[in-house]
């Protein structure tokens, strides 16, 4: 309790703090009245309806220019129509997991748990086993990552020593019917 | 007494003592790989090398004794280079193959060098690759020569503490490798120490062989119920992870310092007897095979002790108490059976052969308690007696405490007991081949899921921590004899195996003044 | 007979092609949100391959519709909740019967006027189907059982009043100005010319203010952004948010009706309704001489076009307006409604009235 009446002091070391809180409050509590002329709300109406009418006319006069087959080269300002024409991607983005591949096919991955501990989803669940290969040593047996539950920060791929796990299939379509099909196994992930 | 300076400050050692030593009193930790409080001194790996005014070279802490008026700098800016120096000339041919090492997380090489090392990589050579990668050596432990430091901590645990000589390090220079002699294999009792003195990931475990990252651990003091030797331990679980295990919780059993007890040291029977605790548990009360609650099971065994108390004959009750119990638990059976129920029948000294033993850590009692039952218990009757009793009729409850009675009586005897007796109760942790014969199947907690306290064959009373929660249903056996106790209309007053043990030092006098708070981690003797 | 064989024909007529621009307004109304918002709209629905720009989704719409169950929630008064639906619609329709949509035809020495009923009280009848069709919304939100519909229904109560009054108010002046309710005959007075012959005396020209306070209150009756407090898809789904099927589809209707009726009005009572600039019953007289004789067939067409053309236009007004403003809070509305439009509005009339005096007409 001591600690409070230290902040609500009037001299204390917080009233700095808590002028300016107050100030903050009173604006926006205090917005400014709209004059007369605004209050007809006729400026905004007047300059919106210019706005939209201007993309209108634009993309109308285009639109049916196009129609007939002229001025092909200036577009109406469209968006990108997605299912048939994807937006390119950012070489950045990051999507859907994959497990990179030795020259024999098998996981690079050594199941060192990196990216299992890192998760902040838990989402990555790993289980290790003996290599007949001493040089390998290690490898998953099992690989299953939850897509259901990632948040794709990334971190997984940031953190993996092998370059074994990567974010770079370019596949954002990840629906499913079910949960139980958002769980990806090792083989899943190995496929491109 | 040599009077010495470790970074500014003052100690007073006896002669003879190492600086290292002298320094671990102080609470300054110096940076070891060779080094090794229960070894020998070897002095090879360099690292803990410290500044001593007035000499014109480093020293190595581990082998300069003390001397008076000796002014030791720890951290001055050319023994940190030294050790950064020592670090890249270590790990000149080590594989940093971390990702695929089970040491990764607790490795010294690890360590010391994100404290003292983090310089950049000067190597330009190819690193010198030794014969062969993982092998084993031995049933418990597998070598990887490559992450070798050649530190020869193994070397001199095998020397001198097993005196068993399987290791040495072999051909020169770089090329210079652990290995054990031909022919010769790590097969003796403590073999699983080597792997906690190994400062790398150059010995490892084969039974915890990539089960489990060491940072998803959490760690129990406990003590080892294998022997009565008490052999201090820590209980290392996981329970974030089931996926990577099983669903089993403890991964590993490691030594706790304990220098009047184990010192470093435990044995491999010790250290790999854990899978109980996860594996062929009973997990609920059952009434020959319907499983019932724990209501109704308490309820079955007060109505059957009820009809004998109303008839004065409790000594029909036969109880068959174990030393793999708690003092705790002990007393609660002794206050219930010879307290509660005047005139029951109670011992635990079942007649089992004696095992294994030798003159280091294994004794030939495997019970954790004896020591406490005989002091607590004070029982009277005789175990063959209660069974012959038991086998003759006379006895009417039969009340058993963990043990296997097939085991010790045979098939046949038991088969008449559960004939002629009217209520046959089992309670234990695990499924045993009496549980089948056992009309009442009561679930307890394992040592790993228990508070209490054992006693060792040095009379030591040491304390034990829960890790986790009990599995399934099971309570802790004072627990259970307490709802007994509660159903029969006589409620002990326990909520906490502190309040029992409070009772047991109130009422026993060996155990006198005896406190958790006292006890801690180290233990107490009993008194005489 | 034949009077009554011509006003069946009308008033047919009148619904057919009503009907058929609600329709295709919720076409209109997609695409031009679209492209308004730099997208393509709606392109999928397709018959044997056409897609006829998209036109096709307003039958696919109704289809959708007609094949939905229709669901009448539990504890809702179910004579109330069938009949709320049709009185919106019918209401919104009837108001048609009032617009003139064409001047006089003159069909074999037979005078015909482009009016469904050629009412005296043209403007009052249609006021009064307008206000009307408030029970619509009040009695579905009352009748479904639901707090949010219930909520939307009183919403539109008290929107429609306010706005009612301001609308009233708001064409007082036009009424003063051409001195008539029946709408053929202001029509007909708005083919006069004012500053020597180049002004056509339109309500608009007369009355700007007027047409303002008309327009404002008007969007208002439609019940369409920025004034859809009654529905507010984003928080309460509003009056019609347990109807489902075609149902729902007749609220949805009516809100277009309305919003043809809306823009029908606006175009005849402040644009001179069927009147083309210089075009007089025998062709065009042009203010600086010129002369264009015309038939009475021609001319009469010509109206029509040109009454449509203007119906277009609000239409499309009212729309990009749709699309444009975000929704009014609520005390804004109220504020908006009882102590602007309505203050100035009577402002309007009495300074209107004035002038009229002092001009001495």
């Amino acid at each position: 309790m001591e600690n409070l009446d230290k902040y609500f002091d009037p001299k204390g070391p917080f009233a700095a703090l808590r002028v300016s809180q107050m100030k903050r409050s009173w604006k926006q509590s205090n917005r400014r009245e709209l004059n007369w002329w605004e209050n007809t709300y006729l400026p905004m109406l007047i300059s919106g309806i210019y706005l939209t009418s201007k993309h209108f006319f634009y993309n109308v006069t285009f639109h049916i220019l196009h129609l007939f087959g002229i001025a092909k080269g200036t577009k109406g300002a469209v968006t990108y129509q997605y299912p048939e024409m994807p937006r390119p991607l950012s070489s950045r983005l990051r999507t859907r997991h994959r497990l990179t591949k030795r020259e024999d096919g098998s996981p690079r991955c050594v199941a060192c748990m990196m990216c299992e501990t890192v998760c902040p989803a838990r989402c990555i669940e790993i289980t290790a086993a003996e290599h007949p290969d001493p040089n390998i040593e290690k490898y998953p047996s099992e690989f299953i990552l939850d897509l259901g539950k990632c948040v794709y920060c990334g971190f997984c791929v940031e953190v993996c020593p092998e370059d074994a796990i990567r974010m770079d299939t370019g596949n954002l379509k990840i629906a499913e019917y079910s949960r139980d099909s958002m769980i990806y196994d090792k083989k899943r992930l190995m496929e491109e | 007494m040599p009077n010495l300076t470790i970074d500014g400050k003052q100690v007073e050692v006896p002669a003879g003592t190492t600086i290292i030593q002298a320094a671990d009193k102080l609470g300054i930790d110096i940076p070891r790989y060779c080094y090794h409080p229960a070894l020998p001194v070897s002095g090879n790996c360099r690292i803990c090398m410290v500044e001593v005014e007035k000499q014109p070279k480093l020293q190595i802490a581990c082998y300069t004794p003390v001397a008076d008026g000796m002014v030791v700098k720890t951290n001055s800016p050319k023994v940190l280079e030294v050790r950064k120096t020592v670090l890249e000339f270590l790990l000149v041919n080590h594989p940093v193959d971390c990702p695929v090492c089970d040491q990764a997380g607790e490795c010294k090489l690890q360590d010391y060098y994100m404290e003292h090392g983090q310089y950049d990589s000067r190597l330009s050579e190819v690193k010198v690759k030794k014969e062969k990668k993982a092998f084993s050596i031995g049933p418990t432990v597998m070598l990887d020569q490559e992450r070798c430091i050649l530190c020869t901590r193994c070397v001199r645990f095998a020397d001198t503490i097993t005196k068993t000589s399987e290791f040495g390090v072999f051909s020169r220079g770089d090329h210079s490798q652990l290995d054990v002699y031909p022919g010769k294999k790590l097969d003796n009792s403590y073999s699983g120490n080597v792997v906690d003195i190994c400062p790398v990931g150059a010995l490892t475990d084969t039974d915890f062989r990539f089960k489990c990252r060491v940072w998803y651990l959490a760690q129990t003091k406990s003590v080892c119920p294998g022997c009565s030797m008490g052999c201090n331990i820590t209980v290392e679980w996981d329970k974030m992870r089931p996926h990577q295990h099983k669903k089993a919780r403890v991964m590993r059993l490691k030594p706790r310092l304990n220098p009047e007890v184990n010192d470093y040291w435990i044995c491999d029977k010790g250290r790999y007897n854990y899978r109980f605790i996860d594996e062929n548990r009973i997990q609920h009360p059952q009434l020959k095979d319907a499983l019932i609650s724990w209501d109704q099971a308490a309820g079955i065994v007060a109505q059957s002790i009820k009809l004998l108390q109303d008839a004065k004959q409790t000594n029909r009750i036969g109880v068959l108490a174990s030393a793999q119990l708690t003092n705790e638990d002990l007393f609660v059976i002794r206050k219930f059976f010879k307290e509660t129920l005047k005139g029951a029948q109670l011992d635990f000294k079942v007649p089992e052969k004696p095992g294994d033993s030798d003159d280091f850590l294994i004794k030939a009692d495997k019970n954790p308690n004896t020591a406490g039952a005989v002091n607590i218990l004070q029982a009277d009757a005789d175990v063959q007696q209660i069974v012959a009793r038991a086998k003759a009729g006379e006895i009417d409850i039969l009340y058993v405490f963990g043990h296997d009675l097939v085991k010790l009586f045979g098939k046949e005897t038991v088969a008449q007991i559960a004939k002629k007796v009217k209520l046959f109760v089992y309670q234990g942790s695990n499924v045993n081949e009496t549980c089948g014969y056992a009309h009442l199947n009561l679930p307890s907690s394992v040592y790993a899921e228990k508070e209490g306290t054992f006693t060792n064959c040095q009379n030591k009373v040491q304390r034990i921590w829960p890790a986790f929660l009990p599995l399934g249903e099971s309570k802790g056996d004072w627990e259970i004899i307490a709802l007994l106790s509660a159903k029969l209309g006589t409620p002990l007053a326990y909520q906490h195996s502190q309040e029992i043990f409070k009772d047991i030092a109130a009422t026993i006098p060996s155990f006198s003044e005896m406190t958790y708070e006292k006890i801690s981690d180290k233990g107490m003797i009993l008194k005489s | 007979m034949n009077d009554l064989l011509i006003k069946f024909i009308l008033s047919a007529g009148t619904l057919f092609i009503m009907f058929n621009i609600a329709g295709l307004l919720t076409w209109v109304e997609r695409k031009q949100s679209a492209v308004m918002q730099d997208r393509i709209g709606a392109n999928r629905a397709s018959i044997f391959g056409m897609k006829a720009m998209g036109m096709f989704h307003a039958l696919a719409d109704v289809l959708k519709m007609l094949s939905k169950e229709e669901f009448i929630p539990e504890g809702a008064n179910k004579f109330l909740f069938n009949i709320a639906p049709y009185l919106s619609v019918t209401f919104a329709l009837v108001g048609f019967a009032a617009i003139p949509i064409g001047g006089e035809l003159v069909l074999n020495g037979h005078s015909i006027q482009l009016q469904a009923a050629n009412l005296n009280i043209a403007l009052i009848f249609i006021f009064a189907m307008m206000s009307m069709g408030v029970y619509g919304v009040v009695l579905a939100g009352f009748s479904s059982n639901n707090n949010y519909a219930f909520l939307g229904g009183m919403r539109g109560a008290a929107q429609m009043i306010a706005y009612e009054i301001t609308m009233g108010a708001a064409i007082m002046g036009v009424i003063m100005v051409f001195n008539t309710i029946d709408m053929q005959a202001l029509d007909r007075a708005q083919g006069a010319y004012m500053l020597g012959g180049w002004l056509p005396k339109w309500g608009i020209f007369v009355q700007p203010l007027s047409f303002l306070l008309f327009f404002t209150a008007a969007t208002a009756e439609t019940k369409r952004t920025p004034f859809d407090l009654p529905e507010g898809e984003s928080e309460i789904i509003g009056y019609f948010v347990e109807y489902s099927g075609m149902k729902f589809g007749m609220f949805f209707l009516a809100d277009l009706v309305e919003t043809v009726l809306v823009a029908a009005l606006m175009a005849t009572l402040f644009f001179g309704g069927w009147q083309v600039p210089y075009l007089h019953a025998d062709g065009f007289y042009f203010p600086w001489g010129g002369h264009m004789a015309m038939a009475n067939l021609p001319v009469v067409i010509l109206g029509v076009l040109s009454f449509f053309f203007k119906v277009a236009l609000f239409i499309w007004f009212l729309m990009a307006v749709r699309w444009t403003l975000p929704r009014f809070r609520y005390d804004q509305l109220m504020n908006l409604g009882w102590k602007i439009l309505l203050p100035i509005s009577l402002i309007n009339i009495a300074v209107t009235a004035v002038v009229i005096t002092l001009l001495g007409r």
